[in-house]
């Protein structure tokens, strides 16, 4: 893993290599670098397979986090590739697709264009609804949704539920005069 | 086409002898995966009902309901999570959150009802077939949502400490203290425990949100000794705290220690407002320890004239001469103080009722009198020996202490005891010692095992850092006197503290003597309230029951114009003194309002 990092470190500008196990590593590239990393570790590395794409939200950093994650079959090793896009408080963030360079990326990129609100222009069906249907809020995985409040205000509680505050109710039972 | 080609077919048939994976009877047998969440499994005896389950659940399928048979209790809400799963998504965060392990789901996930309403119910109470299943959804081990273990609290360290008074603790930072403060789930099961009953999740909160002026708001509605009871405080709310089941309870304590720390005196003033205008009733109380400064405090933010009478040189009672310095530094008492005081409380100190002024004289010239007293009588073992002058009692030594008196420190003691009080007088002389002969030499001798030791935990083993001999399980038999000198104590071990029915009649085995060496020896064995100022007729007329003064809910004796509070009523405890200040001014207040109370 190091030395393919050392390779790669010469062509790139790389973060810190992260290795999370001995067969599998994460390092960190401007955007504007993730297609031709991507590229060589495909054309030249053997990291043939695209084996999920996924996000974090680090709203206090106002970012996005992409995580590629690349297999090597033949060497049976993984490695992500993770890179940092601006997250606006509000609309979409935008970043480029590489479904042209694995087919089954659009799918993934569909999925956090409805999960997250991050746009692959050009992908196709991005703009489609996914497993959502008829969404009204902001994309639920952003972690300013409230999935408390949503559920308060689009589900309807059965008709006798009732609740207790502990606090509360410890003092009506052992205490009620508050003293 | 190679050979292998047309061979390696076949080699599947290997598999023809394999144990099937796939199941028999799909449509009737469908077991869940060993982890599968599904229906929730609850044991309700290891669940205290403290309602986190229900505060992040995201669908608020979950509601906490009193069950049948089961008590509140210190620690226990008594309340329990009933599911709604017309609305439980499966997502388990209640169980990853839950604050006792007792709440896991089970891998059964069929169930076909027609009434919509059988699909809530109260998981371990409403009985369902699942509900000792074995696999399930378990939370995995090392998986917490909160953390586990209290921020560290820094010390300095005993070789430096024991040659000093200074203060032991460090007390949290800003940061340390919001990462306590996090670890708080604000469940509030702590709040009927601490007999204040103080606003605890809510003054969390507000260190969490770096609002201190709210912060000591909080603590002010309830507790005027805030400064003192976050340093010494007995915090019996962090035995009900929902965090001890699995790692350790919230540093309850130096929490709010960490909010007086970090504000002015300029804003606990704002916090604690002004005094309501004139009532023109008149109050005198009787002592400046937290009871008296706690009423005090109340009565005159409702307007009252008040005036403490103490004793002593210096008002705090107990926490000033009781408690020792490097615990409870004298800025902290004097802060607490003066902010009472400016609320217009007057407080005569060298002032002592029955000498300098009599009682008769209070009740004259006052609407109300409150005698908050104490325990400042340090009571005797009576066994043989004690009668020489250099066996003293623990209150004696620590008030002399305080007021920075020569006592004559021993160059050895020993001392009878295993409360707080014994660890605390143990310590001083153990740093009196260190301070004028450059050698620690303290025994303390309990009756208690280390099993049942009465001194806090902390106290014991601060004490031995210090170099201070702790004997569990051993009676005192006599002081040794030889050439009109104290060389020592002989004492027994003890077999029983309690006969059968349960009064204190300690047995012992003869066999098992040990003699601890000491020049003094020091009695810590509990206090009692000196009463010598209410005279004789007075304490003919007032009702008594075995040796305390009998009062009502709100303080008040069997004599309308007088009422008692702290120590002498509810027993050593600043916390419970400060919330019996608060009872007692309560009742004073409706009644110089109501009635004529003279």
């Amino acid at each position: 893993m190091r030395t393919l990092y050392e390779r790669l470190k010469a062509l790139f500008p790389l973060g810190e290599l992260t290795e999370q196990r001995p067969d599998m590593g994460f390092v960190t590239v401007p955007a504007e670098h993730l297609r031709p990393l991507l590229t060589q570790l495909r054309d030249r590395e053997g990291y043939t397979h695209l084996v999920l794409l996924t996000a974090v939200d680090w709203i206090e950093e106002g970012q996005f986090q992409l995580t590629y994650l690349l297999c090597n079959r033949g060497a049976a090793r993984d490695l992500g590739v993770r890179v940092m896009i601006p997250r606006p408080a509000v609309g979409l963030a935008t970043m480029e697709g590489i479904h042209d360079l694995w087919p089954t990326a659009a799918t993934y990129q569909r999925e956090l264009r409805e999960m997250f609100g991050i746009d692959f222009p050009g992908s196709p069906r991005v703009d489609e609804e996914f497993i959502l249907e008829g969404w009204i809020d902001i994309p639920p995985y952003r972690r300013d949704f409230d999935t408390r409040k949503f559920s308060e205000e689009n589900f309807n509680h059965r008709p006798g539920r009732e609740t207790r505050d502990p606090a509360q109710y410890m003092k009506q039972q052992l205490y009620p005069d508050g003293k | 086409m190679s050979f292998k080609d047309v061979v390696s077919p076949f080699t599947a048939w290997k598999n023809l002898f394999r144990d099937p994976v796939t199941i028999r009877d799909p449509l009737n047998d469908r077991p869940g995966a060993a982890r599968y969440r599904g229906f929730h499994q609850n044991d309700i005896e290891k669940c205290i009902g403290c309602g986190t389950c229900e505060t992040i659940c995201q669908n608020g399928a979950i509601d906490m309901l009193p069950v049948e048979g089961r008590a509140t209790k210190q620690g226990d809400s008594g309340l329990r999570p009933r599911i709604d799963y017309g609305r439980c998504c499966w997502c388990a965060l209640c169980v990853d959150v839950c604050m006792t392990g007792s709440l896991s789901m089970s891998n059964e996930y069929k169930w076909v009802e027609s009434d919509p309403d059988a699909f809530r119910f109260t998981p371990g109470v409403d009985a369902k077939h699942w509900d000792h299943a074995e696999l399930g959804y378990r939370r995995p081990e090392g998986h917490r949502l909160t953390a586990e273990h209290r921020l560290h609290m820094g010390e300095m360290a005993p070789e430096e400490r024991i040659g000093s008074f200074a203060e032991i603790v460090d007390g949290y930072d800003v940061a340390q203290a919001k990462l306590e403060a996090d670890r708080c789930v604000a469940c509030g099961l702590c709040v009927a425990t601490c007999p204040a009953h103080m606003a605890i999740p809510q003054y969390i909160a507000a260190i969490r949100d770096g609002d201190y002026e709210r912060g000591v708001s909080l603590l002010y509605e309830t507790n005027p000794f805030s400064g003192i009871c976050g340093r010494v405080c007995t915090h019996k709310c962090e035995s009900a705290c929902a965090s001890r089941h699995e790692g350790d309870p919230i540093a309850i304590r130096w929490l709010k220690r960490h909010i007086m720390d970090q504000v002015s005196v300029e804003q606990i003033r704002r916090a604690v407002g002004t005094a309501a205008p004139s009532s023109g009733r008149k109050v005198a109380i009787v002592g400046a320890g937290p009871a008296g400064l706690t009423a005090a405090f109340d009565l005159a933010k409702r307007g009252h004239a008040v005036t403490v009478f103490e004793a002593l040189d210096k008002p705090g009672g107990m926490t000033r001469f009781g408690i020792p310095e490097y615990r409870l530094p004298y800025e902290a008492i004097d802060q607490d103080v003066d902010i009472i005081r400016s609320l217009g409380v007057e407080i005569r100190c060298n002032t002592r009722v029955g000498s300098d002024v009599t009682l008769d004289e209070l009740r004259e010239k006052h609407d109300a009198v409150l005698i908050a007293l104490g325990l400042q009588l340090g009571r005797a073992t009576r066994v043989p020996g004690t009668d020489h002058p250099d066996v003293r009692k623990a209150v004696d030594l620590l008030r002399q202490a305080t007021a920075g008196e020569d006592f004559g420190t021993p160059r050895s003691a020993v001392v009878i005891g295993g409360g707080n009080v014994a660890m605390d007088i143990a310590r001083t002389l153990a740093r009196l010692q260190k301070q004028q002969f450059g050698a620690v030499k303290v025994i303390v001798t309990a009756l208690e095992d280390f099993a049942h030791f009465l001194a806090d935990p902390d106290e014991i083993k601060e004490a031995g850092e210090e170099g201070i001999a702790v004997f569990d399980a051993r009676g005192p038999q006599q002081v040794v006197v030889e050439d009109g000198k104290v060389t020592g104590l002989r004492t027994w071990k003890v077999k029983a503290i309690f006969d059968e029915q349960g009064r204190f009649a300690p047995s012992y085995d003869e066999t098992d003597e040990l003699f601890h060496p000491g020049s003094m020896i020091v009695e810590a064995i509990g206090q009692m309230t000196d009463t010598a100022l209410l005279g004789d007729a007075l304490t003919e007329k007032l009702a008594w029951t075995r040796g305390r003064l009998q009062v009502d809910a709100g303080g008040r004796s069997s004599e309308p114009w007088l009422w008692a509070a702290g120590d002498m009523v509810r027993g050593p405890d600043v916390i419970s003194a400060v919330a019996d200040g608060h009872r007692v001014a309560a009742s004073i207040h409706t009644a110089i309002m109501t009635e004529q109370a003279k």
